[in-house]
């Protein structure tokens, strides 16, 4: 047998983490059982790159999910694919899981501008995809995928917008639509890493695809590969998308003969008056990632992949519950931690002021969600094909404003399909 | 020949790399790859972090068999291997004990003698289980827990290195916190290898013995460090999870072998070692190199196989193999 199983003794025991709920602690797996008779789901990853190994060994772990098989293009990358997943078959092309009726999903994670064909192709082989972010880095690349997702409907398509299933933002994001900044005044994010971006590769033919984020032909640049995912939030969490984006870049750091630049700043204009700024270097990693979002009675921060905190001004109403929030402190300010899930903890006896013992990364819920629509769905998942084109088709208009340093108005018409 | 160096804070210490070769643009992109490998490792390997591989097992093995990923199952069969060959002195689950003598987020205190029997008992790799069909971990007990802190950093120092190597890297020396190191080639053509050092833990002055590896890992263990004083001795961080004590055998072990996961796992089993088990140890693992250094008062007394002779006008016992 080449494929790996996981047993019906394993497998219930391993969906403790789960529920139709989304959220039960994985304390809770021998009182709430796997409603149904789920059989496994068959998956093919194409593209065994960082992103592709990390979501191989997250799906060894999200109950239901078997790596079968496993597709590069590079014979080093199926050496490796041979040792983190030993019981799936490896493959040169894509095609040939493709052609696997025992497949029923496959994950693409190539690089952004080789999604089309093999999602297309995945399609119209009947697979379910989950395609990785950003979905496309033209826009006729983001139509065509997003227009044969929506053809497809009964095949689930999901978008690697991974931040939508975290419940950790879900919690936040309804705190927020609850008003709970009060009246917003702006929002700022950031991406901050210090390297080069470059990859290394003893084979010259090699060095130039690895290095497809450098090519300007090719690459939305750190606008579209580094922050789509902070910005997807921002669209999500603010409710709106953004009509303009105001576009600077630079090359700071990084004087290798490189056209992408290695910094950016982008501005982008939302319907209710709100600017939000971005910037990214990959000149310093100072503070790294985060978003933050300021308004008339607090100020709530996203960092760390997911965790919150809200900053009151001290004029603001009394929420209640505060009091007994977890608080940590930053330099002379204090954030109230907000923790997805603090009722229900309180519930099990878990003290609600800390972290969950159990909480998965952001990649584990979107792959559990995408697990969980192969026995339930299919249904539209969070990040389905409108928000890959509309987070695709921003960054696209944001990196063009950036490469022309200029301001240009994001048409609707980009993200709307005939 | 260019040169390029690098850095990264991850598992609690810092990580340096120095790469020679042609072209400094793909040495430093080489290098970056191999660095966030190290980073993956620790997110996935650390006790501390709430969303690793570990954390999970550590919350629920208990309570059911926890999947994992081949890669983890791999290196848990690995240190379940070592556990046997060094006699249980090497040892993943010494967590409780090390919970017990309040060196997990603490200097070290000495326990309540109930609480060490305690903690004892819920220490031994032979109290895990390792199930290769389905990938699962399960402890026999609660209370059990796991800390890949003697071998995760030899493993990621590996791993790294054999990146660098895929990336076509002839010339590299990776090290974290200066303990664990791997050398890939030698530092320039000819050059017999990397030099490496042992610093006398007596004297942080003198240089114990200086060798040269190529190709190799070295790693080097000490119980020094983290450390409190009762009565007269000192007590140190490296417990012998066999007994349920501090080591108070070598002061200080030094390990050259192929690979950096062994180098890193046998230099602290060799602290807890006494020198029957130093000799079958070195039996065990080809073409193992080794350096024991006791404290007797204020001498050193040397068990070694392999290293070269040691810098020491004090050197009593010299035994090379």
């Amino acid at each position: 047998m080449t494929k790996k199983t996981v047993s019906r003794r394993a497998f219930l025991m391993g969906s403790a983490a789960l529920s139709g709920a989304g959220l039960v602690r994985a304390a809770n797996i021998k009182t709430r059982p796997w409603p149904g008779n789920r059989d496994d789901v068959h998956c093919g990853i194409i593209g065994y790159g960082p992103q592709g190994r990390e979501i191989t060994a997250t799906l060894a772990r999200v109950p239901g999910a078997v790596v079968s098989a496993i597709c590069d293009t590079y014979a080093p990358m199926l050496r490796r694919a041979q040792r983190d997943a030993p019981d799936a078959t490896r493959h040169a092309d894509y095609r040939e899981i493709l052609d696997n009726p025992d497949i029923q999903a496959v994950i693409v994670a190539t690089p952004t501008h080789l999604h089309r064909d093999i999602v297309l192709d995945a399609l119209s082989a009947g697979k379910n995809v989950y395609c990785e972010a950003p979905m496309a880095s033209s826009i006729d690349d983001a139509k065509s995928i997003a227009r044969a997702a929506r053809d497809a409907s009964s095949q689930i398509f999901q978008v690697g917008q991974i931040y939508r299933s975290n419940p950790q933002h879900r919690s936040v994001f309804q705190f927020m639509r609850s008003g709970a900044i009060g009246k917003p005044a702006m929002a700022r994010g950031q991406w901050h890493a210090k390297e080069s971006w470059r990859r290394a590769s003893p084979n010259a033919e090699r060095v130039r695809e690895l290095n497809w984020r450098l090519d300007p032909q090719l690459s939305i640049g750190l606008i579209g590969e580094a922050a789509l995912l902070q910005m997807d939030v921002a669209y999500w969490v603010l409710g709106e998308l953004p009509t303009a984006v105001h576009g600077f870049g630079q090359i700071m750091g990084w004087n290798d003969g490189r056209e992408v630049p290695d910094t950016i700043q982008a501005i982008f204009e939302f319907p209710s008056g709100l600017h939000m700024l971005f910037d990214a270097t990959l000149v310093s990693s100072y503070e790294e990632a985060y978003e933050v979002y300021m308004g008339s009675e607090s100020t709530i921060v996203f960092r760390d992949r997911g965790k919150a905190w809200m900053f009151k001004e001290v004029d603001s109403l009394m929420l209640g519950w505060e009091v007994y929030a977890r608080k940590d402190r930053f330099y002379k300010e204090t954030g109230i931690a907000l923790l997805a899930n603090a009722t229900q903890l309180d519930a099990q006896n878990v003290d609600p002021t800390e972290d969950d013992p159990n909480v998965e990364t952001p990649l584990w819920y979107a792959m559990q969600e995408f697990m969980d629509n192969h026995a339930f769905g299919p249904y539209p998942p969070a990040a389905n094909w409108e928000r890959g084109l509309e987070a695709a088709a921003i960054a696209i208009t944001a990196n063009q404003a950036i490469m022309e340093r200029t301001r240009k108005e994001i048409d609707p018409l980009l993200y709307t399909l005939d | 020949m260019q040169t390029v160096r690098l850095a990264l804070n991850a598992m609690a210490t810092r990580f340096e790399l120095v790469i020679h070769g042609e072209d400094a643009v793909l040495l430093r992109a080489a290098g970056e790859e191999a660095l966030s490998e190290i980073k993956r490792l620790d997110e996935r390997l650390s006790f501390y972090n709430p969303t690793s591989e570990i954390s999970h097992i550590n919350d629920n093995a208990s309570k059911y068999p926890v999947q994992v990923t081949p890669e983890l199952y791999s290196l848990l069969k690995m240190a379940s291997d070592l556990y046997d060959k060094t006699e249980g002195a090497f040892d993943v689950t010494v967590g409780p004990l090390m919970r017990c003598w309040g060196f997990v987020r603490g200097s070290g205190a000495w326990p309540k003698e109930s609480a060490r029997e305690e903690a004892l008992e819920k220490t031994g790799m032979d109290q895990v289980l390792l199930d290769e069909e389905e990938y699962t971990v399960a402890f026999k007990q609660d209370g059990m827990a796991i800390d890949l802190g003697a071998i995760g950093k030899g493993y990621a120092i590996q791993e790294a290195a054999d990146l660098l190597r895929e990336c076509g890297i002839i010339s590299a020396l990776l090290h974290g916190g200066t303990s664990t190191m791997a050398a890939i080639g030698t530092p320039s053509p000819g050059d017999e290898g990397w030099t490496i050092g042992v610093i006398d833990p007596l004297d942080e002055s003198n240089m114990l013995t200086s060798t040269t590896i190529c190709d190799e890992a070295f790693s080097v263990s000490a119980p020094h460090g983290k450390a409190f004083k009762k009565g007269d001795q000192i007590w140190g961080h490296v417990i012998d999870p066999r007994v349920g004590y501090p080591v108070q055998g070598a002061a200080v072990a030094a390990v050259i072998h192929s690979s950096a996961t062994v180098c890193d796992a046998v230099s602290t089993a060799l602290l807890a070692a006494n020198r029957t088990e130093i000799d079958q140890m070195a039996q065990k693992f080809q073409d193992i190199r080794i350096l024991c250094a006791y404290s007797d008062g204020n001498e050193l007394n040397f068990v070694s196989n392999g290293f070269n002779s040691v810098n020491s006008t004090i050197l009593n016992d010299e035994k090379n193999g």
